[in-house]
């Protein structure tokens, strides 16, 4: 046998154990769900799939959690996931399903709205499969996932996404994106038909305010911010103040642009009754500058080339050697989403919603957000 | 941060070296290896995942190489390209202007359609040499043309990968491009085939004809032009009817093209061992395909230690005349080095810095960037469409005279790229 023979054979023997490892580990990202527990105001675990039959037993059907308080009020619909390696909201949507309790009105929640995106990773991202929180009790896992549903589910991508119904041109790939998405059309795409379960369900169950929790990178404009729908615009006035005022919390305010399209604050708000808002927190990971890209600068947000581009004048938000730490990230979503409802009340009090038991932003940064994560029965 | 990550990029960059000039190994085997070693002294082990995940980074764009290769192969054994070659030389070989344009068109429409400078050159750059040469062209003049208008067909849109590479890395759709690159592309590839073909004699017809491949004789009119109506028909309709027309995807579009090139083979009665075209088609596209795998694993590492994140942040830190000065040196280098990944690595940190930073157009940009690298396929170490110009076309003077013909298109190309990103936001009437 030629030397050239055996390095073919070696070279060949070689990449097939990196396949057989790395397939394993592709098969438990696609199979594999954290658990989340159903808390005490968790009235009923109900599928997207009940609102639009067409993806039961795809996966793009996901659990909505539905909470519903003593007394009669107004619904909120708080999403998170639509990008799935935006962590901040999902954490948030876990701490209102494990520990709210609703007094008046109800509350639905999605925590994992791109089902699809939570399986996959981005190819030339380097981004961790799952990150751990720790709590007293031990520690709770979750996944990182891509921004775009899974190839594997959705594939090919067109040169050019056409937006539906505006016609509005985008790149190919955000046909895979579902917060450019909405309305969603009924016969589309797997990504489109999650976009049409989630504003059916809007409709059915007559969604007063939905928020959508999303995180961008340091040096994207759209950060630390509400960006509302012109119908929602008070609200978010409204909870701004109060964030800044009460809690010390600097956050914007922004107009949905009109003539941009696909995304919640725009959509929802224009082809439902819904008040339709999103919130931003700032997650390093996301940030093309970053340094080492692992579960550390995840959960802490702190990387020395972010500050150095903060110095250099790039950054939409203040970042300094605290980083942008995972709890206070959550912290900004819980009190943004307590403060958008409680606005929302005052601004239509015959449907008033009222929540307890949620952790603000001073005391989720205090206690960490593993103190609010309960301990699942069973095997982690 | 700083110092832990610069001793990590010393050390990938030692071990590329390294692995290239020492243990000469090709530059897609030392990206691999250094990227190895770099995830090993991060920390990170053997990071098996990553460097798997890493491979399907540019996995749509290999998949449409793939099949405009096949299309574009089974044209050529078809003898399609020759039909329209004898077709323009039949039609022009009285007007010397028109006739350079309308090759120096036949040479960019295959690296156009793949992505890819070597498929120009073995699809069109012999058989356009050929018509060159009758017109009097000396040889070394014929090898700079073809190999300008390869190096400038890899970036001819449709399929820019440079491109495609730049705005995946900063999240920018690749849509608006194709004006912009169009433009200043045919005038860059007409300028050079005039100044490099000008001088030269009269073309004979009939000596050409005869020197020509044959086309049988059912090949003329509609059914040589057949399966590009295909193609960019699929492509229009796509567009369309975005809502109601299936989405087939580039790939599966080109396969279709080819099916109905074959049906053009079988109506006039050829015979072509498909079989044997596909088998040939990855052969000559496995350089290609490994390099755009090997830089999809160089990329994941460069990210998961951190060295991209230096390489940005440097570069957004550099003073701006030095970037523009560097540009002229530092992609062509770049390309001879990493091939594509030059777009990753260096491409994508600059765009940064031109529209973030600078606020220039991130898509003119783009285009000035992607004009400038593939002259780097000239340059050793790899010079990789440099050598198979001139092994194609049997030019048999020095590699250095090769260079020198190439020159002044090259300073010109290159002024034409530095411009087109300074100036960007006066150019933007290019954004059709």
């Amino acid at each position: 046998m030629s030397n050239k023979t055996i390095r073919k054979i070696i070279i060949i023997l070689f990449s097939i154990i990196m396949m057989i490892v790395a397939g394993r580990e592709f098969l438990i990202r696609l199979n594999q769900r954290e658990p989340i527990v159903k808390g005490p105001g968790v009235t009923t675990i109900a599928k997207l799939s009940d609102y639009f039959e067409d993806i039961k037993g795809t996966i793009g059907d996901t659990d909505v959690y539905i909470m519903d308080g003593d007394e009669e009020g107004g619904t909120v619909l708080i999403i998170s996931g639509g990008h799935p390696n935006e962590i901040s909201g999902v954490l948030t949507n876990v701490l209102f399903i494990e520990n709210a309790n609703i007094i008046k009105g109800r509350v639905l929640l999605i925590p994992f709205a791109n089902n699809s995106g939570f399986t996959a990773g981005h190819p030339g991202e380097a981004y961790p499969m799952r990150y751990t929180i720790n709590t007293e009790w031990g520690s709770r896992w979750f996944r990182f996932g891509d921004r775009w549903t899974n190839p594997l589910h959705q594939w090919p991508d067109p040169e050019v996404y056409v937006h539906y119904p505006s016609g509005q041109s985008l790149s190919g790939f955000d046909i895979r994106n579902l917060n450019r998405c909405f309305p969603g059309r009924e016969n589309g795409t797997l990504t489109e038909k999650v976009a049409f379960a989630i504003t059916q369900l809007i409709k059915k169950e007559k969604v007063d305010m939905t928020i959508d929790l999303h995180e961008a990178e340091p040096m994207y404009p759209v950060i630390n911010t509400i960006v509302a729908h012109q119908r929602a615009m008070d609200i978010a006035v409204f909870a701004e103040m109060n964030l800044s005022a009460y809690e010390g919390i600097r956050i914007g305010k922004e107009l949905s642009p009109e003539n941009l399209h696909g995304l919640t604050h725009r959509e929802l708000g224009d082809y439902t009754d819904t008040f339709a808002l999103l919130a931003e927190t700032c997650n390093p990971i996301q940030d093309p500058c970053r340094g080492r890209t692992d579960e550390n600068l995840l959960l802490t947000g702190k990387d020395d080339f972010i500050l150095k581009a903060g110095k250099l004048g790039l950054l939409f938000v203040p970042f300094d050697e605290n980083g942008s730490p995972v709890d206070e990230r959550v912290g900004r979503h819980t009190s943004t989403v307590l403060e958008l409802i409680n606005s929302f009340s005052e601004l239509y009090p015959d449907k008033e919603i009222i929540i307890s038991n949620v952790p603000r932003y001073s005391e989720v940064i205090e206690k960490g957000v593993g103190h609010y994560l309960l301990e699942p029965e069973g095997n982690l | 941060m700083f110092t832990q990550t610069s001793i990590i990029l010393g050390i990938i960059v030692i071990v590329f070296f390294l692995a290239l000039q020492v243990f000469k190994m090709s530059p897609e085997l030392s990206m691999i290896i250094s990227a190895f070693v770099g995830a090993l002294v991060a920390g990170f082990g053997l990071p098996i995942r990553h460097i798997v995940e890493g491979t399907f980074t540019y996995l749509d764009i290999i998949l449409t190489i793939i099949a405009a290769t096949l299309f574009m192969n089974i044209l050529e054994d078809s003898k399609a390209i020759s039909y329209i070659v004898r077709s323009i030389v039949t039609n022009f070989y009285k007007q010397r202007l028109i006739l350079l344009i309308l090759l120096m068109l036949v040479l960019l429409l295959p690296g156009a359609l793949t992505g890819a400078g070597s498929v120009s050159v073995l699809i069109s750059g012999g058989i356009v040499a050929t018509v060159l040469y009758s017109m009097g062209i000396p040889l070394v003049n014929v090898t700079a043309i073809v190999f300008i208008g390869a190096a400038l067909s890899v970036v001819t849109p449709p399929v820019n990968i440079y491109a495609m590479i730049i705005s995946g890395g900063v999240n920018m759709p690749y849509i608006g491009f194709f004006a912009p690159l169009l433009i200043p592309i045919l005038i860059l590839a007409i300028f050079t085939a005039i100044f490099l073909g000008w001088k030269g004699k009269p073309l004979e017809l009939n000596e050409i004809l005869g020197k020509l491949p044959p086309v049988p004789p059912k090949m003329y009119g509609f059914k040589a032009y057949f399966p590009f109506i295909v193609l960019i028909g699929l492509m229009v309709t796509t567009r369309i009817f975005p809502h109601t027309f299936p989405i087939l995807g580039i790939p599966l579009i080109f396969i279709i093209s080819s099916i109905a090139a074959l049906i053009v083979v079988w109506l006039n009665g050829q015979k072509i061992n498909i079989l044997l075209i596909s088998k040939n088609t990855l052969k000559q596209l496995f350089p290609l395909i490994s390099t755009l795998v090997a830089v999809g694993i160089f990329v994941q590492i460069l990210t998961l230690t951190g060295v991209r994140g230096l390489l940005v942040v440097t570069v957004l830190s550099l003073p701006i005349w030095l970037v523009y000065v560097g540009l002229a040196f530092a992609l062509p280098i770049g390309e001879a080095i990493l091939l594509y990944g030059v777009a990753a690595v260096l491409g994508v940190p600059l765009i940064f810095l031109f529209n973030n930073s600078l606020g220039l157009d991130p898509i003119l940009a783009t285009v000035g960037i992607s004009l400038i690298c593939p002259l780097g396929d000239a340059l050793p170490p790899t010079r990789i469409i440099g050598r198979l110009t001139v092994e194609t076309l049997n030019y048999e003077g020095s590699y250095t005279s090769f260079l020198k013909k190439c020159a002044i298109p090259w300073i010109v190309i290159t002024v034409a790229g530095i411009c087109l990103i300074i100036f960007s936001n006066s150019l933007k009437f290019l954004l059709i």
